[in-house]
């Protein structure tokens, strides 16, 4: 029962992510004054590159060629982990830790795809999205670290229970949801950090990476793009969204209408800022994984709590 | 009887290796896997090989040292069927790399100070003159002679603390003190703590001792870095979790603490640095500083989970550090074997004169590939499971502490997830810019046999595996864990995260992917350059691409520059501009340098007393009797 709930929910959230990503678009445009593509564009995006002729650069190798497939592989395994409609099946590995590894295993052939496409971008671009990754990994440990600390586990469902239990958890709540809500950010790409609507090579980051890909290997890194938008919106509502109801199948519907008021969201904080120097990028993370060690001093330390 | 028997396998492997060259590298092959067979003995039944084989007062073969054991005969075994195919200046190596096996045996079977200080000792020397092979260089030279100075060091230290627990013993023997120490009082141990710790950090290459072990490493030749990397630098670890935290257990709460500072400044400072190499050894020398601090923080947990009643947490750090000792000496003898057949194939180890060595020695790129994948703790290689353990454990020390501890162990956690994304950087960066994309200058190109090939894809398949099947190893290690183990230690020490789903389904993924896009159906063209004619100058450089690091971090590296404008019309229009960029050593020039200068001004003032006249000396014996005289009564 419950593994039919996590394997449907894990299929609908694969093939859904491209809509999120379009209704994040859609915001966006309508907020700018424009009427924007329609929510579905993003499929039709993947649907002609796939049907386009494949090219891949000189002095490219197999690495380059499956390194898409890495990273669909990688994100959706990750997605398979987050329960999707209530409590994860005894015995479906759902650890945090495990995630967050996974989301490095994708940067790691992010990064090996721009290298081998030897040109100026992909190098630029890889190191540029490496060097993101370092201030990333630790704050995504810190925007937790209220919750390790309360719940004694890194398994994301009992994670997710954690500070429902503690009375008073409200303010390390909204601190360890804000910490991973700037964090979130800088993981996707999405402004202030990147923007993933600009191919100027002064600012991009992991557009340059993939700026050789083209045909079926622009689709599947299009699809992979999308894909880590639903997984770590998805990881965000599972540990710091509401516990879940009775019924997994309406567990699920909330989910998809948690994601798709999230993907509103950000499309609003998107056109509410600027893109941050490159060089300042450390700070934004330094701040964002200080919130979340700020939480667990207020419980750990007993203040307020 | 049997550990006798490998002993003596040993030895007539160095008769051999000295004198008959066509049998050497078999007699060696045969000692590694006798080495290997004993590990695996011992891991498999402890209690049927304690009983059987251990010489009492002289060797001894304990659950942690068979796996020491272990460790070392499958790294003995892949570099010595490396040496098949690797192309070897001299004999030096083939005199001296069967006695520095036999003296590390021995350093981990030994049962009494005097073997172990011997053993210790004579691989400090074998060891040294393994590094010194080419010994016509200089900077060859200069390597030797720090890592000989520092081996020194270490040495004395270990000697000193270990005269020291002899003392308060009243016995020389190890199994006695395994029995007997922990029940010294605080003073001594602290003491006895401080001396070995100190000896063995400069062993095992924690910052800030350090500094030999990028120098050292790389000028070996390529299977004696593997050993010395994968191997020798874990009988320091092996010496803290023996001596430090199994014999004098229960110690005082700061050691652990200090432990975990160690290793964590360790992973930082280590990978921080080898971002900044554009020698692949030599990063990969920086690299086994990372990971033995890594080592260092599971070590750590387990010294606080044993100090405060804590089997879980103690058995999780256990495994942790257990777990990545393995892995690290897998993965990096995976690693620098590479390294060896790529300076092998186009005789620089320069990443910045290097590139697309993908196509001309596709299976040693496939190798150095997963072995990045390991060391950068990515599933479903081994580095992650460990790196999972270390992680869960700090983790563990915020769960079951308040305030300020938890506070410490959420950030020792940061800072190894830190470390990890960084040497993912970094092996991003050196995957890439020696084996992808296009040839930055010509090289000579020679051909790699299959004998190099072989041990770096045995390796690759071992840390595969180890990294889907973790359980049955992480089950050994129960043995291992001192005292009595409650069962729910027992079942804490499995790992939970499934790692053969995770696999499964990145595997089933990847398949599925390059298969529906088909990879194979492309076209080629050529890369977009603007507009440009595209050439191999364009692409990024192992320093470029660290360069936000290096910004970053710049209070740690001191990063300088000069530009310098040549021409007529200087500075408007310069004709020729020379850049020169780097980071400073602030370790050796502002402790070693000052400490080295200290020790020499102190030498010479001290020839003063020593400057001839019998008299004199006369006159010292005198005012030293009188000085003991007026002492003892």
């Amino acid at each position: 029962m419950a593994v039919w709930t996590q394997v449907v929910g894990t299929a609908t959230l694969f093939a859904g992510s491209p809509l999120l990503w379009g209704l994040t678009q859609k915001v966006k445009a309508r907020l700018q004054g424009r009427r924007g593509s329609p929510v579905w564009q993003m499929y039709w995006v993947i649907v002609k590159n796939w049907r386009k002729e494949t090219t891949v650069p000189e002095h490219s190798s197999w690495v380059f060629r499956i390194a898409p497939s890495v990273s669909m592989a990688a994100l959706s395994t990750g997605l398979a982990m987050v329960p999707a409609g209530g409590a994860p099946p005894s015995g479906w590995p759902h650890d945090l830790l495990v995630v967050f590894f996974l989301l490095a295993l994708e940067r790691f052939w992010v990064g090996l795809a721009g290298m081998d496409s030897a040109g100026t971008f992909g190098g630029l671009g890889a190191s540029r999205v490496t060097t993101l990754g370092t201030g990333i990994e630790p704050a995504l440990l810190a925007a937790f670290g209220v919750l390790w600390q309360v719940s004694g586990h890194t398994a994301i469902a009992p994670l997710a229970q954690g500070l429902s239990d503690v009375p008073g958890g409200g303010l390390p709540w909204v601190m360890a949801a804000s910490s991973f809500g700037l964090v979130l950010l800088a993981e996707l790409g999405r402004l202030p950090v990147d923007n993933p609507d600009t191919h100027l090579e002064l600012t991009m980051i992991h557009e340059a990476t993939i700026l050789e890909a083209s045909g079926r290997l622009l689709s599947l890194w299009q699809w992979a793009m999308t894909l880590k938008l639903t997984l770590l919106l998805s990881l965000g509502w599972a540990i710091l969204g509401p516990p879940w109801g009775s019924n997994p199948w309406v567990n699920l519907g909330l989910r998809c209408g948690e994601l798709a008021a999230t993907a509103v969201v950000l499309g609003w904080v998107e056109s509410r800022f600027t893109k941050l120097r490159y060089l300042q990028l450390p700070t934004y993370t330094a701040v964002a994984a200080g919130v979340g060690v700020l939480a667990l001093f207020l419980v750990a330390g007993g203040f307020g709590v | 009887m049997g550990l006798w028997g490998l002993m003596g396998i040993g030895v007539a492997s160095c008769l051999v290796g000295t004198s008959n060259i066509r049998w050497s590298r078999p007699s060696l092959m045969i000692f590694s896997l006798g080495i290997l067979f004993w590990g695996a003995l011992g891991l498999v039944s402890p209690r049927l090989v304690a009983t059987a084989s251990a010489v009492p007062g002289v060797l001894q073969l304990t659950p942690l040292r068979a796996y020491f054991l272990a460790i070392l005969g499958l790294v003995a075994v892949m570099s010595t069927w490396y040496r098949w195919g690797y192309h070897e200046h001299g004999g030096a190596v083939r005199w001296w790399i069967s006695p520095f096996l036999l003296s590390m045996v021995t350093v981990l079977l030994a049962n009494n100070v005097w073997l172990f200080m011997t053993a210790w000792e004579g691989m400090t020397i074998t060891s040294f003159f393994l590094v010194t092979t080419e010994h016509d260089r200089v900077e060859v030279q200069r390597a030797g002679y720090i890592y000989l100075v520092m081996s020194q060091m270490s040495a004395m230290l270990i000697l000193a603390g270990m005269l020291q627990m002899a003392t308060q013993l009243h016995t020389f023997s190890f199994s006695t003190w395994t029995l007997r120490a922990g029940a010294l009082p605080n003073t001594s141990k602290n003491l006895i703590i401080a001396l070995l710790g100190m000896g063995f950090a400069i062993k095992s290459g924690v910052v800030p001792f350090h500094i030999w072990l990028p120098r050292a490493h790389p000028v070996a030749p390529a299977p004696v870095s593997s050993l010395m990397s994968g191997v020798m630098i874990k009988l320091g670890i092996f010496g803290v979790l023996q001596f430090l935290l199994f014999d004098l257990r229960p110690i005082p709460t700061f050691w652990p603490m200090v432990l975990l500072a160690a290793g964590a400044v360790s992973s930082l400072l280590g990978v921080l640095y080898a971002l900044m190499e554009h020698d692949l050894k030599r990063l990969l020398a920086y690299h086994s500083i990372e990971n033995v601090g890594i080592i260092l923080l599971g070590i750590g947990v387990m010294g606080i989970g044993l100090n405060r009643h804590l089997p879980a947490l103690a058995a999780l750090g256990l495994a942790a550090s257990l777990f990545h000792t393995l892995n690290h000496a897998v993965f990096k003898s995976q690693l620098f074997l590479a390294a060896g057949a790529v300076e092998q194939h186009s005789g620089t180890l320069d990443a910045d004169h290097l590139g697309g060595l993908i196509r001309t020695i596709p299976a040693i790129a496939v190798g150095f590939i997963a072995g990045s994948l390991a060391i950068s703790a990515l599933p479903p290689f081994n580095g992650f499971v460990s790196e999972w353990l270390t992680l869960r454990g700090l983790l563990g020390l915020s769960i079951h502490a308040t305030g300020i501890l938890a506070v410490y162990g959420l950030g020792l956690a940061m800072v190894l997830g830190l470390t990890g994304a960084l040497a993912g950087l970094c092996f991003v960066k050196a995957s890439g810019v020696i084996f992808l994309g296009e040839a930055r200058r010509p090289v000579y190109h020679r051909r790699i046999p299959i004998s190099m090939t072989g041990p770096v894809w045995a390796l690759a398949a071992v840390s595969l595996a180890l990294g889907i099947f973790p359980n049955p190893l992480v089950r050994v290690f129960t043995a291992i864990l001192p005292g009595s183990t409650p069962a729910q230690a027992l079942a804490a020490v499995t790992v939970p995260v499934r790692p053969l789903y995770t696999a499964a389904l990145i595997l089933f993924g990847v398949v599925f992917f390059v298969l529906i896009s088909r990879v194979w159906d492309v076209r080629t063209v050529p890369r977009w350059a603007c507009g440009r004619v595209p050439d191999a100058s364009m692409q990024i450089t192992s320093a470029s691409f660290t360069k936000a690091i290096r910004t970053t971090f710049a209070v740690i590296y001191r990063p300088h520059r000069e530009l310098q404008a040549l021409g007529p019309h200087v500075p408007d229009f310069p004709a020729q501009l020379i850049y020169q960029g780097g980071t400073r050593p602030i370790w050796e020039r502002y402790i070693y340098r000052p400490l080295y200068r200290g020790v020499w001004t102190a030498s010479r003032l001290s020839t003063h007393l020593q400057a001839g006249p019998v008299r004199l000396y006369l006159a010292y014996l005198l005012a030293t009797v009188g000085v003991m005289l007026a002492l003892l009564h």
